[in-house]
C-alpha cells in the first residue's frame, strides 16, 4: 500500500522528465551491459581456448628445447644440445607405452612445373596420424619404410594440394620441394584452423628425410608425446624430463608439458582479463552512479518545497528518504533490465563478429551466464542504493519549516 | 485508529491549566506562555517572538495580524509545530510539545494540525484527490480508506467532479479549497491558516473566508494568519502582533470581511 504509492511515486517523477531520467538510465544501462558483454566473452573466449587446446588431441606431452637462462648457459658451458632425434628413438624405445613423434619443422618452397606453394615443410613419424587425429584422405600417410629409406615422398594438406594441382588428382604426381624431387604419396582430409595453425597448408615428409636432405643435423624443434592413461600423465612428464636430462649428461635443456600446464597457463591469462576487463566494467557503472547521485541531487533541490510541504502534512524522515531512494533505485532497476537486455545483445554480436572476422575464431562465441546477469544486476541496484542514500537522507533532513518557504 | 482519534470535538482530554488567561468554561486547545524566540545571525541576535503568552479555546476563530517583520511567520512555524521556540511552554490539546522528539512532532502535525498556505502547496503531478489523500496516506490508511474519506469531503466541499484533475487544471479557488479539503481530512484539532487568501482575488477570498466561517459555526478551531486587517475582520479575535510581541488580544464582532486591506477603525 504506502510501498506501492511510494513507487507510483517515483515513476511517476521520472516519467515527468523524461528525457533527463534516460540519459541518467544510460550510465546504468552502458554499466550493466559492460558488465554482462565482458564477461560473457571473457568466459567465452576460455571456453574456445580450452576447446583448442583439446583438440590439439588428447593426452598428449609437449618436450621442446628449453630457452636457457643466462645463470643455466654459463653453467652448462656450451654442452646444451637441445633436443635430438636420438631422443625421440630413445623415447619410443623406454616406454613402448607411449607413441612419441618427433617434429622437424622447416619452411620451403614447393614448385609443380607453374605453380608454386611457400609454407611450412614438417618432418615427423607414421605416428602423426594417430597421435593428432589427423588423418590422408587419398592416398596414404607416411610409413616406415620411408624413414629407413629416407624416401623422397610427401603428403600435402588438403589446401596445398589444390594450390599446387588445381582440381587434378596429386597422387604420384612431382613436387620440388627445394631443389629436391618428391613424390606426392597422400593428401590429407580438410581440417581447417585450430588454434592459429591452418592444417590444410602443412605438408609431411619423412622425419629421416628431412634431417638428410633438409637440416643437415639432428635437432628437433619438438616431440610430442601421447599418453594413453590420462591418469598417468603426471608420472610421465617427470619420468620423461628424467630420461632426456640423463641422455644430456645432466644437461637440464628441455622442458616438457602436458595440456594440463596449458589449460592452467589460459585459466591464468584469462583470470587476468577478467581482472582488467571486469575493472572497466565496474567503473564504467561507478560512473553511471555517480550520474545518479548528481541528479537525484538536482531533483532534491528542485523539490525542497514538495519536501516541506510533504513533512509539514506528515511525512516522516524514513517517509522522505524511501520516496528518493525508491526513485534513484528504479533509475537503476530499470537501467539494470536494459544493461541486461543491451549486455546479452552486444555479448552476442561480438560473438558473430569474431566468428566472421578472426581466422579459426569461428567457435568463440560468446558465453552468457545467469550468474554474470545476477551480478551485473545486483551491482546495478547497490549503485543505486548506494549513490541515491546521500541526496535522500539531505532531502529527508531538511527543515519543514524552511524547505516550506525556499524559493 | 488515528484518524478518529484526532477528531477534536468531542476531546474530553482538555488540560487543568490554572492560568489567568484560561477562559471560563471552554477547553484551551492551545497555551503559549512565555514563548520567545532568537535566530543568530552570526554576531547578531534577532528576537522574532518575545514572552509571547497566548490561550486559545477549542472551537475559536482567531486572526493573528501583523505586518512583515512581526513574528507573525515564527509564531506560525511554532503553533503548527514546524519550528520549536528559544524558551517558553507550548500546550497543545493537552500535550507539552516542548519535548516531543521530531518523529512526535511529525504526528502531531499530521494528526492534530490542517495547514492552508498562501500558495496552496499543491503537489503538481497528483491529482485533486491524491493531494488530498496525502495526509491519510502519512497517517497509515489503507489506499481503500483514504480515498472515501478524501472524496467524500471533497464532494461536500463541492469539488466531486474536480477530483482527478491536476492543480495546473484548476482555478485558484479551487485549488485552494482543494488545500483546504487536504488540511481538513485528518480532523484536525486547529486549523492553521497563513494568508489563505493572499494569492485570491478578492471574490474568492471571501468564498474562502465564508468556508473558514462555515467551519467555525461547526465548531472548528481556527487560526488566521494575515497581515490584512480586512481579512482579519473574519475572525472573531484578533491578536495583533508588533516587534514579536502581542500588543492588542481582544474579540471583536464578526462583520463581513473586507478584502481590500483597508484598516478597520
Amino acid at each position: 500500500m504506502i510501498v506501492l504509492s511510494i513507487v507510483t511515486d517515483a515513476l511517476k517523477n521520472l516519467k515527468s522528465n523524461i528525457l533527463r531520467t534516460g540519459l541518467t538510465m544510460l550510465g546504468v544501462i552502458i554499466g550493466v551491459a559492460a558488465v554482462i558483454a565482458m564477461i560473457a566473452i571473457v568466459e567465452g573466449g576460455q571456453v574456445w581456448l580450452v576447446q583448442s587446446i583439446e583438440r590439439l588431441g588428447t593426452n598428449l606431452l609437449f618436450v621442446w628445447k628449453k630457452t636457457l637462462t643466462v645463470q643455466e648457459q654459463r653453467k652448462f658451458a656450451g654442452r646444451s644440445t637441445g633436443l635430438q632425434y636420438g631422443d625421440a628413438l630413445s623415447v619410443r624405445q623406454q616406454f613402448p607405452d607411449l607413441v612419441a613423434i618427433p617434429m622437424i619443422e622447416f619452411n620451403q618452397q614447393l614448385k609443380t612445373g607453374d605453380r608454386e606453394f611457400s609454407g611450412e615443410v614438417t618432418g615427423t613419424w607414421p605416428e602423426y596420424q594417430e597421435v593428432r587425429n589427423f588423418r590422408v584422405e587419398h592416398g596414404r600417410f607416411l610409413i616406415q619404410s620411408d624413414l629407413t629409406e629416407w624416401k623422397r615422398v610427401v603428403v600435402l594438406g588438403k589446401e596445398v594440394a589444390e594450390k599446387l594441382f588445381g582440381s587434378e588428382s596429386p597422387l604420384d604426381r612431382e613436387v620440388k620441394i627445394g631443389d629436391q624431387r618428391f613424390t606426392v604419396v597422400g593428401v590429407m582430409k580438410p581440417k581447417g584452423t585450430v588454434y592459429g595453425t591452418n592444417y590444410d597448408e602443412m605438408v609431411f615428409i619423412s622425419a629421416t628425410t628431412a634431417i638428410r636432405r633438409f637440416q643437415g643435423e639432428d635437432t628437433l624443434r619438438r616431440m610430442i608425446v601421447h599418453v594413453p592413461d590420462r591418469e598417468q600423465m603426471d608420472r610421465v612428464t617427470q619420468q620423461l624430463h628424467s630420461l632426456l636430462v640423463q641422455r644430456h649428461d645432466g644437461v637440464d635443456d628441455v622442458r616438457v608439458r602436458n595440456q594440463g600446464d596449458f589449460l592452467n597457463a589460459v585459466d591464468r591469462t584469462i583470470w587476468t582479463f577478467r581482472i582488467v576487463l571486469g575493472g572497466v566494467a565496474v567503473v564504467a557503472l561507478l560512473v553511471g552512479g555517480i550520474g545518479i547521485m548528481n541528479i537525484m541531487l538536482v531533483t532534491v533541490t528542485e523539490r525542497t518545497r514538495e519536501v516541506g510541504l510533504r513533512k509539514a502534512i506528515g511525512a516522516r524522515r524514513r517517509d522522505i528518504l524511501l520516496q528518493f531512494l525508491v526513485e534513484s533505485v528504479t533509475i537503476s532497476v530499470i537501467g539494470g533490465c536494459l544493461g541486461i537486455v543491451s549486455g546479452i545483445g552486444a555479448a552476442y554480436g561480438f560473438g558473430g563478429f569474431v566468428a566472421q572476422s578472426m581466422p579459426g575464431g569461428g567457435d568463440w562465441g560468446a558465453v552468457v551466464q545467469p550468474s554474470a546477469i545476477l551480478i551485473a544486476f545486483s551491482f546495478a541496484v547497490i549503485v543505486g542504493v548506494f549513490f541515491g542514500l546521500y541526496p535522500a537522507v539531505k532531502a529527508s533532513k531538511l527543515d519543514p519549516a524552511e524547505a516550506l518557504r525556499y524559493q | 485508529m488515528p484518524f478518529l482519534k484526532a477528531f477534536p470535538f468531542q476531546s474530553n482530554r482538555g488540560p487543568s491549566i490554572s492560568n489567568a488567561r484560561v477562559r471560563s468554561n471552554r477547553k484551551p486547545i492551545i497555551a503559549l506562555y512565555d514563548i520567545s524566540k532568537t535566530y543568530h545571525a552570526g554576531e547578531v541576535s534577532i528576537h522574532a517572538l518575545s514572552k509571547i503568552d497566548i490561550t486559545i479555546d477549542s472551537g475559536e476563530f482567531v486572526a493573528i495580524v501583523g505586518q512583515s517583520g512581526s513574528g507573525k511567520t515564527t509564531l506560525l512555524d511554532i503553533l503548527g509545530c514546524l519550528g520549536r521556540p528559544t524558551a517558553g511552554e507550548y500546550w497543545l490539546d493537552a500535550q507539552n510539545v516542548e519535548f516531543l522528539s521530531d518523529e512526535e512532532l511529525t504526528t502531531i502535525r499530521n494528526q492534530k494540525i490542517g495547514f492552508v498556505f498562501q500558495t496552496f502547496h499543491l503537489l503538481p503531478r497528483k491529482t485533486a484527490i491524491e493531494n488530498v489523500q496525502l495526509p491519510l496516506q502519512y497517517a497509515g490508511l489503507s489506499s481503500s480508506a483514504q480515498r472515501t474519506h478524501a472524496g467524500d469531503l471533497l464532494k461536500r466541499m463541492g469539488l466531486g467532479d474536480r477530483m482527478q484533475h491536476f492543480p495546473t487544471q484548476l482555478s485558484g479557488g479551487q485549488q485552494q479549497r482543494v488545500a483546504i479539503a487536504r488540511a481538513l481530512v485528518n480532523k484536525p484539532a486547529i486549523l492553521l491558516a497563513d494568508e489563505p487568501t493572499g494569492n485570491l482575488d478578492s471574490r474568492t477570498g471571501q468564498e474562502v473566508l465564508a468556508m473558514f466561517d462555515q467551519l467555525h459555526q461547526g465548531g472548528q478551531t481556527i487560526i488566521l494568519i494575515t497581515h490584512d486587517h480586512g481579512v482579519a475582520q473574519a475572525a472573531s479575535r484578533r491578536i495583533t502582533l508588533s516587534d514579536g510581541q502581542v500588543v492588542s488580544d481582544e474579540a471583536q464582532d464578526r462583520s463581513s470581511p473586507r478584502m481590500d486591506g483597508a484598516e478597520q477603525p
